[in-house]
This record gives C-alpha cells, structure tokens and sequence, in this order.
C-alpha cells in the first residue's frame, strides 16, 4: 500500500517539475523514481502552518523566490536537524602517535588501565549515591519547612477566616522557590532544563550536546531540582538524577574540571570521546540506581539507550557502579534516619514494600491488568500530544528567559492554586490511621480527629502521594476524590513538564497512573459482592503507575526491571511486563514517546535503533555530501587555516588524499583527519619547514591532543602569520590512515549500520578507483525518517 | 483445617470440665480461648508454613492420646485440684526427674488464676475502652507470675521452671497464652498512661479525665436545648481538651483509653452537636484562585501576540549536483 501511494505522489512530483525545466539529467534519474524530500501532503500541513504564523508579506516574497540567494526562514518544528549537534567521535583514530604508544606501554600500564576504570567506576557510583542523598534530605528538610509554614498558616486562617491569605501565601511560596530554580535555569543553563534524560539519550545514542556534561550544568541541575520539587511542582527529582549520575561520570573519568581549571593529573588516558561516552554510560545507570534503588534497571537503562556499542567488561563495570551507587545512598540515609547500616532506602523512591497476602495477583486479573496497560498508553499518548503542542509554543513563543522564568512562576502558583481550591472544596473525610505516612494531615473543615483526604494527595511531596496511593489501606481515598486528582494531576503535569526547570517527569506519571488505578481498584471492588477478591486497591495502584509511566515514556526492558526492583518483589514481574508492552503498543500507535518526542523538537540527528524501514532502495549516493574538502597529505598552511575558518561550512573531518593528476579530478583517499587534531597541530606549529630548521623541537605525542580535548580552541583564537602561511605541513603521521569507506551503490541501511555499530562520525564515500565523493555524516542518516506518509526527509537548519 | 477444628474441641472439653470451676466466667473463659486459640494457631502456622509436613505427623499423637485425656477431664467425678489429675492420668507414670516440681505447679496454679483474673477484668472493659484505667494493677500481678516462671534462677529446691513449664513441649501453652495478653497490653500502649509500678493512672491521664469529665458534664447540660448553645457553651473547655489532647499526641504520651474517650467526645462535638467549622469564605477563595488561573491566559496570550516568533535558517547542504537542482525544484513547489 505504502508503495503505491508513494508512487502516486512521485510521478505527480515528476511532472510538476518537468513543467518547471529546471530538472537535469541524473545519473540515475532514468531507472528509478526520485527520492522526494517531502512528500506532497506533509508539504500542505507545513503550509498551514506557516500561514498561520508569518505575515503575509513576507509569504509572498518567499514564494517569488524559493530558496535563492537568502536563506529560507522558518517556523521551528519537529522536522528539521540543527546544525550546532556534532557525532562524537567514538572511533579510534589509530595514526603512527597512537602505535607509537602502543608500543611504549608495558603489560603493567594496561593492567593500571583496567584497575583505574574500575577505581572511577566505583567513585562515579559513590559520587552519585552522594548527590541523590544530598537532594533528598534537602529537599526533605526545606518541603519540611515550608508545609509546616503553610500548614500552621492553613490551621490559624481555618477557624479565624481569610483563608485566601493562606492560598496567596502557597502560591508565593511556590513560585519563589521556582523563581529561584528557573532563574538559575534559563540564565545560566538552559541545558540543564527538563529531566535531563533527552539529553543523555542523545550522548549515548553519540551526539556532542554542547554543554551538557559539564561541573556548571551539575551544580545548576542539582540546586534546580531541589528549587523545583520544593516549590511543589508536578514533578520529580528522578530523572535529573540520571544526568547528574552523567556528569559525575564525566567529570570523574577526566581528572580534571576545566570550569573550575583545575587538572589533577591522573586518568589522563581517559581523555577522549571514547571512554568518556563508556564511563557516561556507568554515570547514567548509576543515577537510575540511585534514583529508583534499582541497579539491574540501571545497566539496563545504559544497555538500552546505548546499547550500540556494548562490550561484556563494559557492562560488568557499570552494574558496579549501580550497585555502588545504591549502596552509597542507602547507607547514609540510614544514617540521616539515625538508624545506621539499616539498608532499607535503596533509591530516592520507595515503593515501599509489596509482599502481604492481599498483594498476590491471580491468573484472571492479568487481563484485567492488560486492559489497564491500554488505557495507561491511550492516556499516555494523549498527554505526549498535548506537551508536544505546548512545546513547539513554547519554542517558538516563549524563548526569552525571562518570560521562561515568569511562565515556571505562574505555573508553580496556579498548581498551589488548584491544590488549594481543591482541598478546600473536597468533602472526602477520613481519620487518620494509626501507621499514617501523611506528615501534614490537615483538617480543615472535617470533623475532629478526621483529615481531609484530597489533601494527603495534594499537600505532600509527589514522591510521599505515590507512597500513600499504594499502600494507604482501602477507604484512604474515595473514588471521587481520586478522579478529580487523577483529573488535575495529569494536566498539571502535562504543562509543567517542558519548562526551564529542571526536574523529571517519572513521578508525576506514577502519580497519576497511581490515583486513577487505585480508582479502577475501588470500583472494581464495589462492582462486585465478593470484595475480598479484589482485595487491595494498592495493586492497581502500582499497575496503573506503570501503565502511565510506560505511555508516556515508552521504555521497555528496563522499566520493566526498574519496577520491579523499586516494588522488590518479583512476582510482579510478568503483569508489569505485559502492562508495559500494551501501553507502548497502544500508545506507539498515536503518539510517539515523550524523550522522542523532545529530542526531534531539539532538531537532534538522533539516529534510533535502525534505518527507517523502506528505505533499502536509498543508496549512499544519494545520502552523501558531495563535493567534499579534502586536504592533501601534505598541505600547505594557508589552505588548511581558511578551510577551518569558512563559517559557511564548519566541517569537522577532512578526507587527505593524494593528487593523482592536477586537473579537477577526485583524488585518492589515504586517510582522514578531524579538524580538532588539524587545530592542535597549527597550534603547535608542527611545520614541515621549522621541523627542518629545529631538529631539537619535541615531537607531538597522543598526550599533545589530549590535553585539549575537550574543548579544543577555535581556529580563531590561533594566530597563523603571513610567513606561517607559506609553509608546509606533513598529516601522514597524525591522520587516520585507514577510514571506513563505502562505495557508491551501498544501501542506506547498511550505511546506518556501520554508523550505528561502530560509533561513526565520518564515512567516506569512494568511488571504484578509491576516489573520494562524497562523505556521510550524522545529520545525512539521521535526515530520513519514516513518517505518517511513508519516508520523509528533515532538513537542515541553523538553530 | 483440621488441625483448628481439634483446638476448638480441646477448648470444648476444657469448658465441659469446668477446670477452674469458676462457672460464673465460664462463657467468659469460653470465648477468651477461643479468640486465643484460634490466634495463636495462626501464629503457630505462619512459623511453620514450610514444615507443615512435619506438623501433620505429631498430629497423630494426640489423636490417639486424646480420646483418654478428654474422658479424664470430662468425666463427671474430676476433681477441681490439679494434683488428682495427677493422681489418675498418665504423668504419674514419668520417672521423677521429667515430672513437675511442686514449686512449679504452685506457680503454674498461680499463673491461672491470675490470668483469669486480668481477662475477667479486661472483657467488661471493652467498651467504652478502659483497660489501662482498670486492669494496670491485674496485668502487673500476672507479670509478676510470670517473670518467676521465666527466670532461670533456681526456685526453692534447686528448681528452674522456665524448662518445666515454658520449653517442654511443641504447644508452650503458658508462654502462648502470656504474650496474647501481652499483645493487648503492648498494642493499647497502656504503658504511657499509669504509673511506673502499674498502681494506677498516672498524673496526666488523671487531669487529661478531669478535663473529659468537665467537657462532658457541660455537654450534658446543654444539650436539651438548642445546639447552638453546646457549641458556644462548651467550646472553651472542649478547645482546652482538645489541646491537651494535640499535645499528648505529640509526646506520644497517649493510650488506648484516652483516645478511644477523646474520639468519643470528637464524634459528640463534631456529628452529633456539629460545631466544627463550617465553609464559610468561599467568595473570596473563589476570587483568588480565578485571578490565579486567569494570569497564565494572559501571559500566553501576550507572548502569543506580541514576542516575535522564533525562527530557523534552513541551510542547503552540499549534496551531489543531480540533487541540488532537485532541491531547488521542491523549494519552488514549497
């Protein structure tokens, strides 16, 4: 089906640009149908679009002249690649510094090697472990102050009147404390926004975000969270715990903080996008440990996200991290809890124990439980379809920090104003059992010695509700109630996530899916005379979180696993399972994951676990960049500093060939180099002419390279003289001398293989007689993807 | 199952015997080994849930002990003295060192009699709750027997009794029926409202009882008349109480009695008088909170009209030279 309707539209593309005769002959153009960059109905949608938001004028004029002379300006949305996002570079670049190297080292050095990675992956989970705790007892301590504040305020104003001083004194509370986190955010660190976990998917999937492991972006993520979870925010300090987990590990393997300019001298071998992005990996599994006590669904979680580049040594040495990291935090909360070497708080949340005999699950309930999944990825899918829409507005509208400060501002007022109104209006009242986990149970118009229920949902950190939803005994909460939270919540949540401040998404969908589970308990359980049967509605509970959290984020295997460990019991392993698949069944259907749906609305060249189906008949020719800047073996200076200093291009690895014959010809490749080596090596003015004049001069070792990285300077910063110019320079010994190539009739699939399996940045082109033509990048794969009309294309833009 | 069902025959039996031949207690007793037998058999099988297969077989042996033993209990001419047991039944048959010491069974003989005492004393005070307030002083005596059972100091004759009494047996009835009683004690938290010698209630609970009283006799006075009365009469000394009573909680000072007479007095003042705060304000609270939700309309609508849209260069790439020209062709289309 798919095929024919793309036919259609190609043959009508065909004639329109006959029409135009502006179309030349094509190598290929004769055998087969063209690819098309839009197809003609994804044209129409993005027209609209456009009207909608452009003046007319300009329209007009864009439409006389499409695409010539002056760039095209458009509104940001989900299609299209930004250009600021480079590859890391994963491969090892194996030049004549790095054999010579090789060949230096002893035995014992490589052991040294090994034990050291095993030495930063323990500090990583220690380090890590140590920030979860340090956010869960500060932000304990402040919620501590700040409910009691507004709880003694609540108790004065009940019986004095002017319970409106009570609801402004909330909000203001609220929104100073997210003044304080989205100030630091949008002014400081607009990286730091949002849970964190788009980004440290897109640096596992390979891609350089500028920024985003970096001391600063740690330090702000950190105080954010804690700002943003005290300010009562629909969120949770979850998912910043993966990115701080990364940065540690960033941060760890090298040895040294180029914001705080201080190197300390060891791991100075780690210093490269290699074993960076490896030791990530462990960083982020640890934060999943730590934030959710559970180190199998960390390694999975790395495995999953990253799981292109996965050897065995790799993965034994992050579940050492997790499990470090999950120690760590549980030994000193046990020691803040004044019960020291009590393991029993193994992540920032706890579920809290699942193992009475009300808890056990029959075999005629999983169909009960697959029904839920299915709703949990309708509801899922609906809220990723509202947070997409308000975060292409918020793009496109609500740039400015400033306003992005104000908006987190009315957001944390309204959110205390709804849990106001809705306290205050809630009739449900219950007393108050003898084991309560509600720290501020407030009364407010209930009888003596009964408590408002609506306000053990609302008036307590997200994390404590999820806790009280799930094992509160049956009649905590009644149906009522549970809707109208399930009602608020979702859309509370649904508008905070996306906002410049920092904090996860994961609580709040457990949240949500908790009430409106517990709710499907309680109904199921009036439904039918036998009540006993469906005994606990703190069952459903948990289902329904899963159901949520898995539409919404759409993670399979280790979600799975995350759950399961966080309830500790495994039991639940198989109606998790089958909950998580239904609700990314059903939610796919619609809507795809949030962390997908962000990363595309980044303009990201993520590439996903494979090349879009249909697209074997795409071959590396046309994928390609063509023509390519190549560098001769040995160049002169001049041409390699104007090369580097073109804005226009802004390439980042250069194919050296030699010259066969002087005319136009494509040259042979001998190799490749990547513009941060050409940089160090100008900057040491490592020159064919002064190597002769100074024979004494030190030669440029690996280590030379690696004291820049990361932050190679630009070329700019680089002064090269009129005389400099002229001379020569000799790239045999540093360039890679064996690049993957690809001829020219390679399928795209087999490209995005390569690409995807050995971490590629660059891959050459060549032609039958090893002539370089073309080059493939990220931002080449990454631009197909299949869309609702068969294979579309991104485009490029500057962003 | 089966195994509850022969419980609820040996109790059967024990009533039929009249053992303690105090038959005005009789149902009392009837009812209180009941509760206990049946709590105690889910405590013997939540232990041994694995080694139920083992349980089954020692099932056999009083099977065929029983029939004897029941028709010695039950038999019209027994004896209300222990030792007459004794006397007829098959332990006189023991070697003397397995048999029980005199010294032991006087305790044992004082450890029933004041355990009926502080259950015969706790059942009338089930409701309203009064078990600290009147049974403190039964529970302490019976600790007291029971401590001299559990020590292991030699009792007069260079006897233990801990063994004897407590260990000898799969049952350990004694110990069974101490911690049911020590549950309720534990779980009432009676402890926080009597004295350290368990005499009777200590200082606080007896101002905390003043207090009620006051509180009650004031609700009594005015409660023929309209009810607004006992709301403005009474408030002073019911806020008074309820205060002290916030305090306490606070201090977990509190026991079962005190909470179970302040929920009381709660339901009194809240249900039937209905004095609690009423909604009164909901104007204002509207106001507010419709001015809240209405500022982030105006905010997007403001960025909406007047923050100029953000927008993206699209940048050509190079691309072999057949495909930019069909670049150029869609851009046109576009």
């Amino acid at each position: 089906m798919a095929n024919i309707t793309k036919k259609v539209s190609w043959s009508s593309r065909g004639d329109e640009s006959a029409l135009v005769g502006e179309e030349t002959p094509l190598l290929n153009g004769s055998e087969q149908p063209r690819p098309l960059r839009q197809m003609s109905s994804g044209n129409t949608i993005f027209q609209i679009d456009r009207l909608s938001t452009v003046d007319l004028e300009e329209e007009i004029t864009t439409e006389e002249d499409p695409g010539r002379g002056r760039p095209n300006e458009i509104p940001h949305n989900e299609k299209l690649l930004s250009l600021k996002f480079e590859s890391l570079d994963y491969d090892n670049i194996e030049n004549q510094l790095f054999l010579e190297e090789e060949r230096r080292m002893s035995f014992m050095s490589f052991r040294c090697l090994e034990i050291s990675r095993w030495v930063i992956c323990g500090l990583i989970g220690f380090l890590t472990g140590l920030i979860a705790c340090f956010i869960d007892i500060v932000v304990e301590q402040l919620a501590g102050i700040k409910y009691k504040v507004i709880k003694e305020n609540i108790v004065k104003f009940t019986e004095a009147g002017g319970l409106s001083i009570s609801l402004i004194l909330w909000a203001g509370l609220n929104s100073s404390f997210v003044m304080l986190g989205a100030v630091m955010v949008a002014f400081f660190e607009p990286i730091a926004a949002g849970s964190g976990i788009p980004q440290i998917k897109c640096y596992l999937n390979g891609i350089k975000i500028p920024r985003v492991v970096r001391l600063k972006t740690l330090v702000i993520k950190v105080c954010g969270v804690i700002c943003s979870v005290v300010g009562g925010l629909a969120v949770g300090k979850e998912g910043p715990m993966i990115h701080s987990g990364a940065v540690v590990a960033a941060g760890v393997s090298q040895g040294r903080s180029t914001s705080l300019k201080r190197d300390f001298k060891i791991f100075e071998y780690f210093r490269r996008d290699t074993e960076k992005r490896d030791f990530v990996s462990a960083g982020a599994a640890a934060g999943v440990s730590a934030a959710f006590g559970a180190p199998v669904g960390g390694v999975l979680f790395a495995l999953e996200e990253g799981a292109s580049f996965w050897n065995q040594m790799l993965t034994w040495r992050i579940f050492f991290a997790s499990m470090i990291s999950t120690f760590t935090l549980n030994f000193f909360l046990s020691i803040y809890h004044n019960k020291p070497g009590d393991l029993s708080n193994p992540g920032l949340i706890n579920f809290g124990r699942f193992e009475s005999e009300a808890m056990a699950y029959n075999l005629y309930e999983i169909p009960l439980f697959i029904a839920m999944g299915a709703v949990g990825g309708i509801l899922g899918a609906l809220f990723n379809f509202l947070n997409y829409w308000l975060t292409i507005f918020r793009i496109r509208y609500v740039h400015r920090p400033c306003l992005q400060v104000m908006e987190a501002m009315l957001v944390a007022a309204v959110t205390a104003t709804v849990a106001f109104t809705m306290i205050y209006f809630s009739t449900d009242c219950q007393p108050l059992g003898p084991d309560h986990t509600e720290e501020y149970p407030l009364q407010l118009f209930c009888a003596d010695g009964e408590y408002n229920s609506m306000a053990t949902a609302f008036f307590n950190t997200p994390e404590r509700s999820v806790r009280s939803l799930f094992h509160n005994p049956r009649g905590t909460y009644n149906s009522l109630t549970l809707g109208l939270f399930t009602l608020t919540y979702f859309l509370l949540a649904c508008w905070t996530y996306g906002l410049a401040v920092s904090a996860g998404v994961f609580i709040p969908s457990l949240l949500i899916g908790a009430a409106w589970g517990r709710l499907c308990g309680i109904l199921l359980a009036s439904t039918t005379s036998t009540a006993s049967m469906w005994a606990d509605p703190g069952k459903y509970a948990l289902i329904g979180a899963a159901a949520q959290l898995g539409g919404i984020v759409r993670m399979t295997l280790s979600l799975t696993v995350i759950m399961v460990e966080a309830t500790g019991n495994v039991t639940y392993g198989l109606p998790i399972m089958l909950v998580l698949m239904t609700a990314k069944i059903v939610g796919d259907y619609f809507q795809e994951g949030l962390y997908d749906i962000h990363i595309k609305l980044q303009s990201v060249p993520f590439l996903h676990w494979e090349a879009p189906a249909t697209s074997h008949w795409l071959i590396a020719r046309e994928v390609m960049s063509s023509p390519v800047t190549c560098l001769n073996r040995i160049e002169k200076v001049g041409t390699i500093v104007d090369i580097l200093s073109n804005t226009s291009t802004n390439h980042n690895g250069f194919p050296v060939v030699v010259q066969v014959s002087a005319d136009d010809e494509p040259a042979k490749l001998c190799g490749l180099i990547l513009r941060s080596q050409l940089i160090v090596l100008l900057k040491h003015k490592v020159f064919v002419e002064l190597a002769r004049t100074r024979l004494t001069q030190r030669k440029l070792q690996l280590k030379d390279f690696r004291d820049a990285y990361p932050r190679f300077p630009p070329i700019q910063s680089i002064h090269v003289s009129q005389d400099e110019r002229e001379c020569m320079m000799d790239l045999t010994e540093f360039m890679n001398p064996t690049p993957y190539t690809v001829p020219l009739e390679t399928s795209l699939p087999r490209v995005f293989k390569l690409f995807r399996a050995l971490g590629l940045r660059h891959l050459v082109v060549v032609d039958d007689e090893n002539r370089v033509v073309g080059l493939v990048t990220r931002k080449d794969l990454a631009r197909y993807h299949l869309g609702k009309h068969g294979l579309e294309e991104l485009q490029l833009a500057q962003t | 199952m089966k195994t509850r069902k022969s419980w609820v025959v040996w109790s059967d039996g024990r009533k039929q015997s009249s053992f303690l031949a105090m038959s005005l207690h009789r149902d009392i007793l009837f009812f209180v080994l009941i509760s206990v037998s049946i709590h105690a058999f889910g405590v013997i099988d939540a232990v041994d849930v694995t080694a139920s297969v083992s349980a089954a077989k020692p099932q056999q042996a009083p099977s065929y002990l029983s029939p004897g033993s029941s028709a010695v209990v039950s038999s019209p001419v027994f004896k209300p003295a222990v030792d007459s047991a004794l006397s007829i039944g098959l332990l006189s048959s023991f070697p003397e060192d397995l048999e029980i010491s005199e010294y032991c069974t006087e305790l044992l003989r004082l450890f029933g009699q004041r355990y009926v005492t502080y259950v015969v004393c706790l059942v009338p005070a089930a409701r309203p709750v009064k078990v600290c307030q009147d049974c403190s002083t039964s529970y302490k005596s019976l600790t007291e027997v029971f401590l001299n059972i559990s020590s292991d100091q030699m009792g007069p004759g260079n006897v233990s009794c801990r063994d004897s009494i407590l260990r000898s047996d799969r049952l350990m009835l004694v110990f069974l029926l101490y911690s049911n009683l020590d549950t309720i004690w534990q779980k009432s938290n009676c402890q926080q409202c009597v004295t350290n010698d368990l005499k009777g209630p200590n200082n606080d609970t007896l101002y905390f009882l003043t207090l009620l009283n006051q509180t009650i006799t004031c609700f009594e006075k005015y409660k023929q008349g309209n009810l607004t009365e006992v709301c403005k009469n009474c408030e002073v000394t019911y806020k008074r109480l309820n205060e002290l009573y916030s305090g306490m909680e606070k201090n977990n000072t509190l026991c079962i009695d005190l909470e179970d007479a302040m929920n009381m007095t709660r339901k009194l003042w809240s249900n039937n008088f209905a004095c609690s705060v009423h909604r009164e304000e909901t104007v204002p609270v509207i106001a507010v909170s419709s001015f809240m939700l209405f500022l982030p309309i105006i905010f997007y609508l403001s960025s909406f009209l007047h923050s100029e849209q953000k927008k993206r260069k699209l940048i050509h790439p190079k691309r072999a030279k057949s495909y930019t020209s069909l670049m150029n062709i869609q851009d046109k289309q576009s």
